[in-house]
């Protein structure tokens, strides 16, 4: 260490202290660089069928046992588009950016992100007895 | 100077390795199709990995039960119990075994109103083609219903079904108790707090993310016309989640279970009547008097099958159960008046009458 630092010049120093500065203010933004979403998985029947990226606009036609739905995710939040069920209550559900949407006929479940969700598309309540 | 910079470099080599264990607790939430419904698992761990392997043993503990007791499988014991009804008795596992005997005890409970045997009876009435059946198709049917002729060995782990057409239909209760199992797998995990919702058969234990119980809402029976349950496809671009505007209640579940059984589940609605699929073990109809009934209790089999038994009973006389058994309910009549029983008053908020 003593060594070091005497070897080192003002340049080294002063690269070493904004080194310090930046892995200090890394800290602080960390959560805003990597947001708790970021990954939009789709199930079909259990198995996954897509892992994509929340930030990614784009629209997805998924299989399931009774039709296809068509998921589009737009502006950092995922809805469906479609769906091929006679009750459309996934189509209902508006967009998330947590949470998960589901498909009870068609068998898929479409969830965003993972850890840190402090709630889901149930709003306020973190279950809903029905 | 030097003293400044080892500091500097000691701070920063105990912030690189901390980094990414910051003992701080997350919330962890998982949805799948599981028992033929939507199951969601949450957990707060300060542990990721902890948290997603808890999840797991949640979701691996309910398709298990899901393989032993589900009514429309072929594969499961359950159906082999009923396939061998007057026949003979069928050797079952540990977990199918506690579960019946769990019902047939529920069922003694509430005097028949929780009926674990109407198989037969719901059998005939089909939601989807909106089929009634007739009175005397439900009277054959109605001679097969009756939970005291399951007989139970525990000495063998055997079940029989005395009667040759009888079956078992334990959709009032699995899922209550999947509920209770899926939380003890979660608990041998070392996890301090964990939510399991089941579709609407919730079980919590210990607090949330923000350090208080879990909050849960109460499906409105009757939404209002213009919320999301009652509309059409296209009507506008952006719509709230069903369960924002539809919830009648909340309360806060800590340590306890809960379940509602109504009459909006599965019905069909004909000639202005609506026909549910909670079915009045006497008369092999729709029960009638209340249109929603939530019941808390300590265990989720409990809160599930008594809930049932409740609508079933109607008003007067499901109130009297309630109390008689110590448990906390809310109930909502066909003229949607909404009453609880005395112990839960003050816990329950109304966020909007039916």
């Amino acid at each position: 260490m003593k060594r070091l630092l005497s070897m080192a010049t003002l340049g080294d120093k002063i690269l070493f202290i904004s080194l310090f500065i930046a892995t200090l203010i890394s800290f602080l933004f960390v959560k805003d660089l990597f947001p708790a979403g970021g990954l939009v998985k789709v199930t079909v029947a259990g198995n996954t069928a897509y892992l994509l990226s929340i930030e990614e606009n784009r629209t997805v036609k998924v299989t399931g046992p009774i039709g296809d739905n068509v998921i589009e995710i737009k502006n950092g939040r995922v809805h469906i588009k479609e769906a091929s069920c006679p009750n459309k209550l996934c189509v209902y559900q508006g967009w998330i950016d947590r949470g998960s949407i589901i498909c009870l006929p068609n068998r898929f479940v479409v969830s965003v992100g993972g850890f840190n969700q402090r709630q889901s598309s149930s709003g306020p309540y973190d279950a809903i007895t029905k | 100077m030097r003293l400044v910079y080892c500091l500097l470099f000691a701070i920063y080599c105990s912030l690189l390795l901390s980094g990414c264990s910051v003992e701080k607790e997350k919330t962890y939430r998982q949805t799948e199709i599981a028992m033929d419904t939507d199951v969601t698992v949450t957990v707060v761990s300060p542990s990721e990995r902890k948290a997603k392997d808890a999840v797991e043993a949640a979701f691996a503990e309910i398709k298990r039960l899901d393989k032993l007791l589900n009514y429309f499988s072929q594969d499961s014991e359950l159906s082999a119990i009923n396939r061998a009804s007057g026949v003979n008795p069928v050797k079952v596992s540990p977990e199918t075994l506690e579960v019946i005997k769990k019902a047939v005890d529920v069922a003694r409970l509430t005097g028949g109103a929780f009926e674990p045997t109407i198989g037969p009876v719901m059998k005939l009435w089909n939601f989807e083609l909106k089929t009634i059946p007739d009175r005397k198709e439900i009277k054959n049917a109605l001679a097969l219903v009756d939970y005291r002729k399951v007989k139970i060995n525990e000495s063998t782990s055997e079940i029989f079904l005395e009667k040759r057409g009888m079956e078992l239909d334990l959709g009032g209760i699995a899922k209550g108790y999947a509920a209770d199992r899926a939380l003890e797998a979660i608990k041998a995990k070392g996890i301090k707090a964990a939510l399991i919702a089941i579709a609407g058969d919730i079980k919590g234990f210990g607090l949330n993310h923000d350090g208080i119980p879990w909050k849960v809402g109460l499906q409105n029976p009757r939404p209002a016309k213009n919320s999301v349950g009652s509309q059409m496809p296209g009507d506008r671009e952006m719509l709230t989640p069903p369960s924002a505007g539809d919830i009648m209640a909340s309360f806060y579940l800590k340590d306890r279970a809960v379940s509602t059984s109504g009459d909006y589940q599965r019905f069909f609605i004909k000639d202005k009547e609506r026909y549910h699929h909670i079915l009045n073990p006497e008369t092999g109809q729709p029960a009638k008097g209340l249109i929603s009934v939530t019941v808390i209790a300590s265990d989720g089999y409990m809160a599930d099958a008594i809930s049932t038994g409740v609508l079933v009973l109607g008003p007067e006389r499901g109130m009297k159960l309630l109390e008689s058994l110590g448990l906390g309910g809310i109930m909502v009549d066909s003229n949607n008046k909404i009453s609880m029983t005395g112990d839960i008053k003050g816990e329950v908020k109304i966020e909007k009458t039916p």
